[in-house]
């Protein structure tokens, strides 16, 4: 049983214990989520168990992008009008939700539920990268945009995904790297500016001429 | 009057462990040479604007600012001190670098100063940042830990009667934790792991040896899994852990990609 709360009765540190496991919750967290909790009207927290049983019974992954979904085809794997040729990769599927509220991309995800990790024995094996694969071999697929994070861990990921898609003849590539829009050049890393300074673009003229540079490919957004 | 605020420090520092924490934060582990590992919370780096951000990841080499807190402490300045950007430039790199990362945290515990250690870790980022990998490099770096920490593997003479070992031959034992002569070798239940003549000398070289002696060294197949094994495995035995990123730098440096039909190029 809990060594959190040693003191409080069993149902308490069990459910203290049930907290503590959540990602991000330490154990003080945990005992002011379960003391809110057993201070809350019955009805609410009927709600709250039963909305974690609801997304246990019903969310499944979508058999095609791997993303949550009600059924085994998720929205956005039956939406026709979408471009079948794009896929773009994510790490979670929080991730997709990010890029869906840019409006810039419109077409298809795959979800690979992780990153490779090699100090938490994470390997590729444990992504969803089979998947891919089976998802590649009917050549519908004509680009593939890496969007793993901008970190060490997902550049490791992407160069993986980019060496085992290298035989498959289908275009690999990589969200751009740089500044954040509002940002101060001051207090960029050297990383980050390094890389904006790599992916650097002529500047836009007022009437939209002038310039190739960029490298993002026009149809994405539409 | 006690002050509230809290106490800070400033440390010269590897990234060896980084995970999410919270909404947007991220909780690192720092290598430090006078105080071992310390765990630290970077508030808000995972925010696209954080200052903190890009200088908080795996094995940046970093000057931080700490301040401490009764469990964690918080990171709230980092700045770059070496750029360590060629690390990036390849799977190879990467793999290697976050092997090295593992076997440093590994020998390390918070609170505890190794700058020997620390220096030997920052060296190898810096040769791997800008060398072309070379397999001997981290059986190198493998050795040097071990060296560093007083785990050496005995590779002169023999681990158990100490007689000095023909130039032949022999066999390791991680469990005696060095080479066992033909006499001293039947031991119930212990595992022994051939260790040719080429790769003892192998071995002896990398023990004595700074790096750049070591980097033109051609070694054979044979040799090289001979050593990595004997090296690993003592490891092992020392640690009583398995280092895990070991297997993705050995995927990646094999290039047998998990899913494949066919391996490429």
């Amino acid at each position: 049983m809990s060594e959190l709360a040693p003191s409080a009765a069993a149902p308490v540190a069990r459910l203290i214990d049930a907290f503590h496991r959540l990602p991000g919750v330490g154990p003080k967290s945990a005992q002011r989520l379960t003391y809110h909790l057993i201070r809350m009207p019955r009805d609410e927290a009927e709600e709250l168990a039963s909305a974690i049983i609801g997304v246990k019974d019903r969310i499944v992954f979508c058999d095609t992008c791997m993303n949550i979904s009600e059924s085994v085809e998720c929205a956005i794997c039956r939406d026709l009008t979408r471009d079948r040729t794009r896929i773009c990769i994510v790490e979670e599927p929080l991730d997709v939700l990010a890029v869906e509220r840019a409006r810039a991309f419109r077409g298809m995800y795959h979800v690979l539920h992780g990153v490779i990790s090699p100090v938490n024995g994470i390997g590729p094996d444990d992504l969803k990268l089979k998947e891919l694969l089976v998802r590649l071999a009917d050549g519908t697929v004509t680009e593939v945009i890496i969007a793993t994070n901008p970190n060490l861990e997902g550049e490791a990921t992407a160069m993986y995904i980019q060496r085992l898609l290298s035989h498959l003849g289908v275009k690999v590539t990589a969200l751009a790297r740089g500044l954040p829009s509002g940002a101060d050049l001051e207090y960029a890393d050297d990383s980050t500016l390094a890389h904006a300074m790599e992916s650097r673009a002529e500047v836009q003229s007022s009437n939209g001429t002038g310039g190739s540079g960029g490298g993002a490919s026009p149809g994405l957004a539409n | 009057m006690v002050s509230s605020r809290p106490h800070t420090y400033s440390v010269e520092a590897v990234v060896v462990r980084a995970s999410d924490f919270g909404e947007a934060d991220r909780l690192v582990t720092l290598l430090t040479p006078f105080r071992g590992l310390v765990r630290a919370v970077a508030r808000g780096a995972r925010k696209p604007k954080s200052r903190l951000g890009g200088n908080v990841d795996l094995l940046r080499h970093i000057k931080a600012s700490l301040a401490e807190g009764r469990s964690l402490h918080s990171v709230s300045q980092a700045e770059s001190l070496t750029s360590l950007r060629g690390l990036h430039s390849g799977l190879e790199k990467m793999s290697t670098g976050l092997y090295m990362a593992e076997v440093a945290e590994r020998f390390s515990v918070e609170g505890g100063p190794n700058p020997a250690l620390f220096n030997q870790f920052v060296q190898m980022l810096q040769v791997l940042d800008e060398e072309p990998v070379n397999p001997l490099m981290a059986r190198w770096f493998d050795m040097h830990v071990l060296r560093i920490n007083g785990f050496l593997p005995a590779i002169s003479d023999c681990v158990d009667c100490g007689s000095a070992l023909e130039p032949k031959d022999h066999v390791f034992s991680p469990a005696r934790g060095g080479l066992v002569c033909p006499e001293c070798r039947a031991t119930e239940n212990d595992v022994l792991l051939p260790a040719s003549m080429n790769t003892i000398k192998l071995l002896r070289h990398m023990a004595r040896s700074r790096w750049d002696a070591v980097r033109p060294v051609d070694a054979g197949e044979e040799e090289l899994r001979q050593a990595g094994r004997i090296l690993r495995e003592h490891m092992q035995f020392v640690l009583d852990r398995h280092v895990r990123s070991s297997a993705f730098m050995d995927e990646v440096t094999r290039w047998r990609p998990a899913g494949a039909n066919s391996p490429s190029p």
